[in-house]
């Protein structure tokens, strides 16, 4: 190299934003550029000379050393989830890029390592997943997202509000994230599933008794619309209880007092009321089976929330708010989730919703404590399901079956938005509808483009 | 006194936060006894800590370390020296002395200040 080209050399490693440092091949530091010290805050004066582990300070550096593996194998690599401990004691996620380093004459002199702060990547990552986020709940679908923008305004109100929704799909965490926005969030939030108790039992726990209403009743005991006082009331499944049930709610509604069993004076009641069920109430009015009077009394704010199968985008976003909470419950260190096991996760659909997703995640942890959850660590029945799905058509036709179920796994996950369905196939909208209708898929009656 | 290091081959791990063993060792009258290797992994374990009070450690001598399992230690008393990098038997032979490993086996860029 003459003096000219490694002037130039060294003013743009001195100049780019990118970390580089060199090795020889006793693992010590020969070079180590401005960006290096900015990013490790070691001087370059400090570094040169010492072992690349003590100045570096990778998690790679101890059995993932990817500049030892370029060094054995002669070739790069690039690693993505690496972090570095700067003197401060902080993490810096980091890439890692490395390549040897040759003479002149191509003799292999050292290796060269690249990386990159990626700190304002991930600050930005995290503002990013906190505008998705409300309470505990988590989405990116414009549907959620127009309820999350409503939900500080019904909270401030004083309102009913009727939550409706398939089972699984946050029901109770909307309530609770109502409960929280509002003015009563210092007081108790309580929730009782309506559906799974007789009409006796559940008066009992919603209004409580007095000692001597019934036989081992031998002293008071208070329902929950008094421990909730001043607080919020869910009530799930308001569709599966009984018409009489439903003449006393209405009242208590209207009058905002309540008689314990058992009582002869009514206690008043301040306490916001939630309602949630997973079944059509204004059909069931229709029915005769949901009282008219109730349902207009309970449906003052209207909340519907979708099933995940119509939000298939959320499910990256779930799997990552999943990991993160199982990790720090758990103790364990699972970085995320391999491409094959999300793809079986796109490809489901989902009857028990969010719940059935955080099951699966939870199942994958019991198998897997570190690095990337794969489709080893799902449930079996999950990917025997996906497996089927493909050899129902693939003896005789298995590319044809695998195109099939990759194309409707993508139409799924964009909301059937075919545009976007083609833009992450790699292909062209109209190729996408030739191989539709060559291949015989079937659309539901929506368009993804409208929902978005 | 009971003394730990992490440790990697000869030479302290350069991050506690990714090491998988420690040296375990009894200092007394300036001799080094009973010494002593366990397998541990502060990422999957969520009470590392409390198992380090438990083996009665006293004092722990690693590399870089994040400010999370430095808290974590620091809470139990166990006395953390950080930020050492260098030849494990050159290290606890100049400890078990009573000689301070600082600033000889200091992590490049590491201010003497702190220790």
């Amino acid at each position: 190299m003459d003096t000219f080209t490694q002037n130039t050399t060294e003013i743009i490693l001195e100049s780019i934003s990118d970390g580089v440092f060199t090795v020889d091949h006793e693992w010590k530091i020969m070079s180590f550029n401005h960006a290096a010290e900015k990013i490790t805050g070691i001087s370059r004066k400090d570094a040169i000379g010492r072992h690349c582990w003590n100045v570096f300070r990778s998690n790679m550096c101890q059995d993932e050393c990817a500049l030892k593996k370029t060094m054995q194998e002669g070739k790069s690599f690039f690693s993505s989830s690496t972090y570095i401990i700067n003197s401060r004691k902080k993490r810096i996620p980091t890439t890692v890029f490395t390549s040897l380093l040759k003479d002149k004459n191509g003799n292999i002199i050292g290796g060269v390592e690249t990386f990159r702060d990626h700190s304002l990547v991930e600050e930005l990552r995290k503002k990013l997943y906190d505008s998705f986020q409300m309470g505990d709940m988590i989405s990116r679908s414009q549907a959620m997202r127009n309820i999350f923008k409503i939900l500080p305004k019904v909270s401030q109100s004083d309102s009913t509000v009727l939550i409706r929704g398939e089972t699984g799909t946050g029901k109770e965490l909307i309530a609770k994230a109502i409960h929280d926005l509002s003015p009563r969030k210092d007081n108790p939030f309580v929730a009782i599933n309506c559906g799974a108790l007789p009409d006796t039992l559940l008066e009992s726990e919603l209004f409580g008794y007095k000692a001597g209403a019934f036989t081992h009743a031998t002293k008071n005991k208070p329902g929950l619309f008094a421990t909730a006082h001043k607080g919020t009331i869910l009530l799930d499944e308001i569709g599966d209880t009984s018409p009489s049930f439903q003449v006393k709610l209405l009242r208590i509604l209207e009058e905002k007092a309540f008689l314990p069993l058992g009582a002869v004076k009514k206690e008043k009641s301040d306490i916001r009321v939630i309602a949630a069920t997973n079944k059509n109430l204004s059909k069931m009015v229709d029915a005769n089976t949901f009282r008219q009077d109730l349902f207009y009394r309970i449906n003052v704010v209207q909340l519907k929330l979708p099933p995940l199968r119509q939000k298939m985008e959320d499910i990256p976003l779930l799997v990552d708010h999943f990991i993160a909470s199982l990790n720090k419950i758990r103790g364990k260190s699972v970085s995320g989730i391999d491409k094959t096991a999300l793809g079986i996760l796109m490809a489901h659909d989902y009857p028990g919703n969010i719940r059935e997703l955080e099951n699966i995640i939870e199942h994958a942890f019991v198998l897997c404590s570190k690095g990337d959850i794969t489709k080893e660590h799902l449930p079996s029945t999950l990917t025997r399901q996906s497996m089927i799905e493909i050899e129902d058509n693939a003896s005789q036709f298995p590319l044809k079956a695998a195109e099939i179920k990759v194309i409707k796994a993508f139409l799924r996950k964009n909301n059937y938005d075919r545009k976007a369905t083609a833009k992450d196939l790699g292909i062209d909208k109209s190729t996408l509808f030739r191989k539709i209708n060559k291949l015989g898929i079937k659309l539901p009656k929506i368009d993804g483009r409208f929902k978005r | 006194m009971k003394i730990a290091l992490t440790v990697w081959d000869e030479r302290i791990s350069p991050v506690f936060d990714s090491a998988h063993t420690l040296l375990i060792a009894d200092i007394k009258n300036e001799k080094i006894k009973n010494i002593s290797y366990k397998s541990f992994d502060p990422e999957l374990e969520a009470r590392f800590a409390e198992e380090l009070s438990l083996l009665g450690i006293e004092v722990l001598i690693c590399g870089a370390i994040s400010q999370t399992y430095s808290t974590l230690i620091e809470a139990r008393t166990i006395q953390l020296i950080p930020f050492i990098g260098g030849n494990v038997n050159e290290i606890l032979e100049l400890y078990a002395k009573g000689n301070p490993l600082v600033p000889t086996f200091l992590m490049p860029g590491c201010s003497e200040e702190g220790f």
